[in-house]
């Protein structure tokens, strides 16, 4: 009889988390599958700095893209730089190089977003992934920056996030570039890491699941005890008592009155959350991102 | 006593879902024929002169070797006859499938707790009762406050009227129960009422054919303190609800005087469980008229850190996937 209750338990225990345990299997299944396609997806290619201005010594590039590629590492984004000098606005330069605006701005931003989805780029998948790309042009009376950003970068990122990297490239670019590219790295990194913007902290993953087991617990170890539900008339004779004497007889009364005081009202301020200059590229991709022009 | 079938011999008993007596073996009702014990001994079975271990106080039971049930006349005769009874109303298969309704969803409740083989051994009681009458009473004088509070401008009024409250009223109290039983722990039986009396009959000794009974135990002297202290509580009560409406009651002077005292002595109907579970009994009370259930259900351990530590596997593994699905997409 002990081995039928045990197996009794067991069935019990099976059918309560059955649902929970259907829910971790095919979401493990679904994690497997898209890891699978991410990696038959295209690669994106090595190279991370492209300096097609010509700004940076052969030895910078080298040092800047041994620096990209640490910090890759460690914060599993991709970070690109490119370089380039071309004219990006006004009539001429959209009839001769196929832009979609006249304006220096918009096709900035359309040239960085282009770079990075044709490159695909976006760490572990491609497509929407993860990183970020700064476009400096130095174009003569057209020299500025535009940072293009995607995926968890996207989201982390707000306006003024994305302006305070693109000032980290401003205050060197004109005396040594080399540190303005590494002033980029280094602030886009440091801004990701003080971002609340992450999916799920990993504290949070562990602690809050403990915390809910534990109300859990508590809330299933409760028992409704059982009440004394008898009326106050249920022995009564006919329910209620023979009333004989009610008499009420005022005696006095007493009045005191108060000052109301009142009382004005602030109002707080507001915090700025990621998503800033979020749009769409030519090829559907979602970016974030912003311009400084000079 | 014992009742035996007149078609088939068998033993007929109470059958609360048919409201009548029953033959389990032949299935006829209404057959029963009342046979009187031939030895004097109480502890020899009538029917199949088994050895059956009787109480102090047991009135009726069930011989364990042939599972005739007996009613001992010397218990429910004479000074021992009970005035009025409500025979059961509700069966045990109802009674198991309310402990199953109401502990069903107890998780840490020990797998076998419900299990067909441990409710069976549920056993009816006939519990035994006295039941008290009182013609009181009851006065009432103190001073009663109300309080109006409005505003004008930036000022704020508050009116405190005081006045006089007398009260006086008649209570008639009936049939107010206290077990008379010393197994029967005095605080579940006054938390499994109330009773319905609008069931109650006169005593015959066939309620308690398939039941088990007990006589009183103690005189109804012995256990007045409790009915008169249920009857004071529900005087005091009364009074209080007919000054009702004041914010705040000054008692100047309350009295609840008893005039008369009656006591009758009964049977109630008890379902009664006991779970045991690691040497410990957990008993659970069932009201054999209305299904009232007392009782507390006895915590698996190994239940509670078993459910409780999987279900944190299973939302940290949930978070976790979460994690990596969003990285993923």
């Amino acid at each position: 009889m002990e081995t039928d209750f045990k197996k009794e338990a067991r069935k019990q225990y099976l059918h309560y988390f059955r649902i929970w345990f259907m829910i971790i299997g095919a979401m493990t299944v679904l994690c497997i599958v898209l890891r699978i396609m991410n990696l038959m997806r295209h690669d994106a290619p090595a190279e991370r700095v492209y300096d097609y201005a010509d700004v940076l010594t052969d030895e910078e590039e080298e040092n800047l893209r041994v620096h990209i590629a640490r910090k890759e590492q460690q914060m599993r984004i991709h970070i690109v730089l490119v370089t380039m000098d071309l004219s990006v606005e006004g009539a001429e330069a959209r009839e001769q190089y196929g832009y979609r605006y006249t304006d220096w701005e918009r096709n900035m931003q359309d040239i960085a977003d282009d770079f990075w989805d044709e490159n695909h780029y976006g760490y572990n998948k491609g497509f929407e992934g993860d990183g970020v790309l700064l476009l400096h042009n130095w174009y003569p009376g057209q020299n500025g920056e535009h940072l293009s950003t995607s995926g968890k970068v996207e989201r982390a990122f707000s306006d003024y996030d994305i302006d305070r990297v693109l000032y980290a490239v401003d205050a060197y670019y004109a005396t040594d570039p080399c540190r303005a590219y590494t002033a980029y790295v280094d602030r886009v990194c440091e801004l990701l890491e003080n971002s609340s913007n992450v999916l799920i902290p990993w504290p949070v993953v562990l602690i809050v699941p403990l915390l809910a087991a534990g109300i859990y617990a508590v809330a299933n170890l409760r028992q409704q005890k059982a009440e004394n539900t008898t009326a106050v008339n249920a022995y009564v004779a006919g329910g209620k008592p023979d009333l004989k004497v009610k008499t009420d007889e005022f005696l006095r009364k007493k009045v005191t009155t108060r000052r109301i005081e009142t009382q004005s009202r602030s109002s707080g301020g507001y915090r700025s959350s990621g998503g800033g200059g979020h749009h769409h590229s030519r090829s559907g991709a979602s970016h974030g991102g912003g311009s400084h022009r000079h | 006593m014992i009742f035996k079938c007149r078609n088939c011999g068998g033993n007929v008993v109470y059958s609360p879902e048919k409201h009548g007596m029953y033959c389990p073996f032949c299935q006829s009702e209404g057959s029963q024929e009342r046979q009187e014990a031939r030895t004097g001994s109480l502890t020899v079975c009538p029917n199949c002169g088994g050895e059956v271990p009787v109480e102090v106080h047991t009135s009726a039971t069930q011989c364990p070797y042939c599972d005739s049930f007996l009613i001992f006349n010397e218990r429910v005769e004479g000074e021992y006859t009970p005035k009025m009874m409500i025979p059961f109303q509700l069966g045990k298969e109802t009674c198991k499938q309310s402990l199953r309704e109401k502990f069903g969803k107890f998780r840490f409740a020990p797998a076998d707790f419900l299990s067909e083989v441990r409710l069976n051994s549920m056993q009816g009681i006939y519990v035994p009762y006295w039941f008290y009458d009182y013609e009181t009473g009851c006065y009432f004088q103190g001073e009663g406050a109300t309080v109006r509070i409005w505003r004008s401008g930036n000022t704020e009024y508050t009116e405190t009227q005081y006045y006089a409250i007398s009260r006086s009223m008649d209570i008639t109290f009936q049939k107010i129960p206290v077990d008379a039983s010393e197994q029967m722990p005095d605080d579940v039986m006054d938390l499994i009422a109330p009773f319905d009396y609008g069931q109650m009959i006169d005593f015959s000794p066939e309620y308690l054919s398939g039941f088990y009974g007990e006589k009183y135990n103690m005189g109804s002297g012995a256990v007045e303190n409790r009915a008169n202290a249920i009857m004071k509580t529900d005087a005091l009560k009364l009074l209080r609800d007919s000054y009702g409406g004041y914010r705040s009651v000054k008692t100047l002077q309350q009295d609840v005087t008893v005039r008369g005292c009656k006591a009758v002595y009964g049977l109630l109907p008890v379902w009664k469980y006991i779970y045991r579970y690691k040497e410990k009994e957990y008993p659970f009370y069932v009201n054999g008229q209305t299904g009232k259930i007392v009782g507390t259900v006895p915590i698996s351990s190994a239940k509670v850190w078993g459910y409780t530590a999987t279900l944190w596997a299973c939302l940290t593994a949930i978070s976790a996937l979460v994690n990596v699905l969003l990285g993923l997409l």
